[in-house]
This record gives structure tokens, sequence and C-alpha cells, in this order.
């Protein structure tokens, strides 16, 4: 049986040429145009237009580094199937990329500076890691310049830039309190870059891949909250989706590494879960190829997608003060057992959690 | 004499320059310079000690 009427889904997948010499079924090809419609959230309608994207022409993309540790180079290069890594460096241009560039020294620079003259408002940006401002931007340089300046031209001529990891997105670590070099944002330093950001620690390769899908699907960027994140990734609260979360309207908490509850799975809340004040998708895209996430592997959600997390979100293991929506003096029990007498009441506080931002803790 | 320098060396994880003293045709002389700081000791002072494998994990 024929999905569609045409099947632009062949064309392309014969298009892209290459694809059966990289162990790339039609299947794989096809499982891929649907898994990226499905993370987008656009109906099944769209599969063929993204099928037929991908098979159009190569865009340029340069991928820089700067106060980073190589965490979302890894996640988007670690996929064990022929699926994200292979499908992103074949339908893109990747001209420069110090992990995994063939060039270095002046020929590196050279590949990106090609890139930037002549490509120029055209090329698409990946940034990974923070950029230093303290001391004239010192604590960051390549090739003899600093971050903050490559960034400034790179950026600023770029048609995007996709900021990923919370370092890139929001100053991540090295912003972490003292911030001893003055790390920011790319937003930040290049205020007139048009920036899309994707946090997290790492960002989960799937939602790079998303972005750049959309963008050759429709030519624009996806939607973006205040925070410049897509709604499409971080549009909902990990608490809402957790696999635990029949565990915490059920009042069943973990009260301490490897009790009873922890080796049931039950909700891990009381042991410092920053889910109630997470936005990302974790639950449903997880890490590693869906393999996982922390919270299905036994450890509470850090908030790795909110900015200033590092800061506001720690100690790590503290329980969060109280539940948004529930009053401070509310206990876990409570909380679950509130929850669970009451639908109604849990339907209001899920509807108001997204309206509260995140605070500091006492 | 010629100076050598190699910066950024690609195909590593983070930022490293080298620069190297040639002369008739050998390496006589070598530096290596680490271009990126983030000062991770630094932040982790005063935190809870719990905490430490997620900063330090980022290295």
């Amino acid at each position: 049986m024929k999905l569609f009427p045409v099947d632009p889904l062949q064309e392309a997948a014969e298009s892209m040429g290459a694809l059966g010499d990289k162990g790339l079924s039609r299947r794989d090809f096809m499982k891929f145009c649907t898994g990226m419609a499905a993370l987008l959230a656009l109906p099944a309608s769209f599969i063929p237009k993204i099928a037929e994207a991908l098979g159009g022409k190569k865009p340029y993309l340069v991928w820089l580094e700067f106060q980073d540790c190589c965490g979302n180079t890894e996640a988007l290069l670690r996929a064990s199937k022929p699926t994200v890594g292979d499908i992103v460096l074949d339908i893109l241009s990747v001209d420069y990329h110090e992990t995994i560039m063939a060039p270095a020294g002046k020929q590196a620079e050279k590949s990106l500076m090609d890139v930037v003259n002549n490509q120029k408002g055209k090329y698409l940006v990946v940034v990974e890691g923070s950029i230093p401002m303290k001391d004239g931007g010192v604590y960051c340089c390549i090739g003899g310049r600093s971050a903050v300046d490559i960034a400034r031209e790179v950026c600023g001529n770029a048609l995007a830039t996709i900021a990923v990891g919370t370092c890139a997105a929001y100053g991540g670590i090295p912003a972490a309190l003292p911030n001893p070099t003055g790390a920011v944002s790319v937003k930040e330093a290049v205020p007139g870059a048009t920036v899309i950001n994707l946090p997290g620690c790492p960002v989960n390769a799937e939602n790079i891949t998303a972005c750049i899908v959309h963008y050759l699907t429709f030519g624009s960027l996806p939607n973006t909250d205040k925070l410049g994140r897509p709604y499409f990734a971080y549009g909902k609260r990990i608490h809402d989706n957790c696999e635990r979360r029949a565990h915490f309207d059920a009042g069943q908490f973990v009260r301490q590494w490897g009790d009873e509850g922890h080796r049931q799975g039950w909700c891990l809340y009381e042991m410092g879960c920053k889910g109630p004040e997470t936005f990302k998708n974790c639950p449903t895209i997880k890490y590693n190829e869906g393999t996982s996430w922390p919270v299905q592997a036994g450890h509470g959600c850090i908030g790795c997608a909110e900015p200033n997390f590092w800061d506001t979100m720690t100690p790590f293991y503290r329980r969060l003060p109280k539940v948004p929506g529930v009053s401070i003096e509310s206990t876990a029990d409570k909380v679950g057992a509130g929850l669970a007498a009451a639908t109604a009441a849990g339907l209001v506080i899920h509807g108001i959690g997204r309206a509260i931002s995140p605070k500091k803790e006492e | 004499m010629a100076k050598l320098v190699i910066d950024p060396i690609t195909r590593i994880e983070g930022h490293l320059r080298i620069e190297a003293k040639v002369e008739g045709g050998k390496v006589v002389d070598a530096w290596s310079s680490s271009t990126m700081f983030r000062g991770i000791e630094i932040i982790l002072k005063g935190r809870d000690p719990r905490d430490a494998w997620a900063f330090t994990q980022r290295i």
C-alpha cells in the first residue's frame, strides 16, 4: 500500500544518491522523516514535504566551539544507527567544525572565512559554549582571535545561529557564580544576530536536527518562547510528561537512594528532582537515540535546560521548596494525596504551573 | 630559523595552540597553549560537595 498518492519519499531518497552506500535504506529515511514530523508536532501530511526538503540543496553550516566541553558535539555524533548524525552530515555542508574537520591552523581558519565571505547572509551557524567578555575576551581565543570577535563576525553575517547547549544559550557553567571569565550567551555577545536557543546539558541531538529540518522544510526556524527556545522542544514541563508522574500523584516517593521506592521506580521529587521547574522534551525523546534519560536511569532532573541552573537549581539534592501551585507548607505527601483525591484540583495546578517562573531556592 | 604556529589544532576536544621553532628541517623547541579557560575550580568553591561531580563532569 502506498502511503501517499505521489511518492516524494522515494524520489527524495533517490536524489540523496549516496544514502544506500552509507547503509541508509528508504525505510530508515522514511522513519527519520516521520520521527521529525512527530517531534516538530506536524501532521503526517508534512512528512513528504520534509522528505522533499531533505533531498534539496545543502545549506552551508559552520559549527563554532567556544567555552565548551564538546558535550553537544558528542551528543550529535554518538548516533549508533544511521539516523541523526549521518543524515545531518549528509544533508548539510558542514564546512567548519574543529572537532571533526581535517584541516588545522590556517587552513581551518580559511575554511571558516570562505563560508563567511562567500555565503554572507545565507549560512547557518551552530555555536557550542559560552563567550567570555572579561579582560578583553582573552579567556577563549582561536587562531589568535577572541571568541567574541569571531562570534560577532561569523554569527553577525549568518542567516541564523543555533545556540546549542545551555552554555551557548544562557552562559551555562562558565557563567555560574562567580563567573570568573565574564561568560555570556551568544545572544548577549552578539545582540544583533538571529539566535535560536537549544539549551540542555547536553542538548538532545534530535532537537538540533529538528531545528535544521524545520529550516530546510519551511525556510524558517521554529517559533520560540521568551527565552528563545522552540516550543516544540521546550513547551512542556518535564514533570507533566514524566514517566514517574503517576507515583507523584499517588504520593509514592523515593526517600533514600536504594530504598524500596527507588527500586520500584517511584517519584524522585523528594530527592531533589527539578522536573517541576524545567521545560524540555526529555521524557519523550530521551537521550542516545531514545535509550534513556536521567529520571528513567533513577536520578532526578537537575534542570539543565533552564537559564542559570548551576546557581538556581543547586544544591541538586535539595528538594524544591514547593511545587508550583501548591502552598509552601505542603509536603510531598500532601501534594500526592491531594492530587489523588481531587483530579480537578490537579488540572488547575497543571494549568497554572506554566505561569510560574523559576525561582531562587530558600 | 622558522616559527611554526598551528592554531586551532583540530580533531580534538577543546582548544589547543602549538608553536614550534624549526631549524634545518627539525623542530628544536615547541610550546603548547590551552587557549580556553573557564575557572571550574573557582566556580566549585563553597558549593555542596554532592554537586561536584556534575560540575567536574563538564570539563
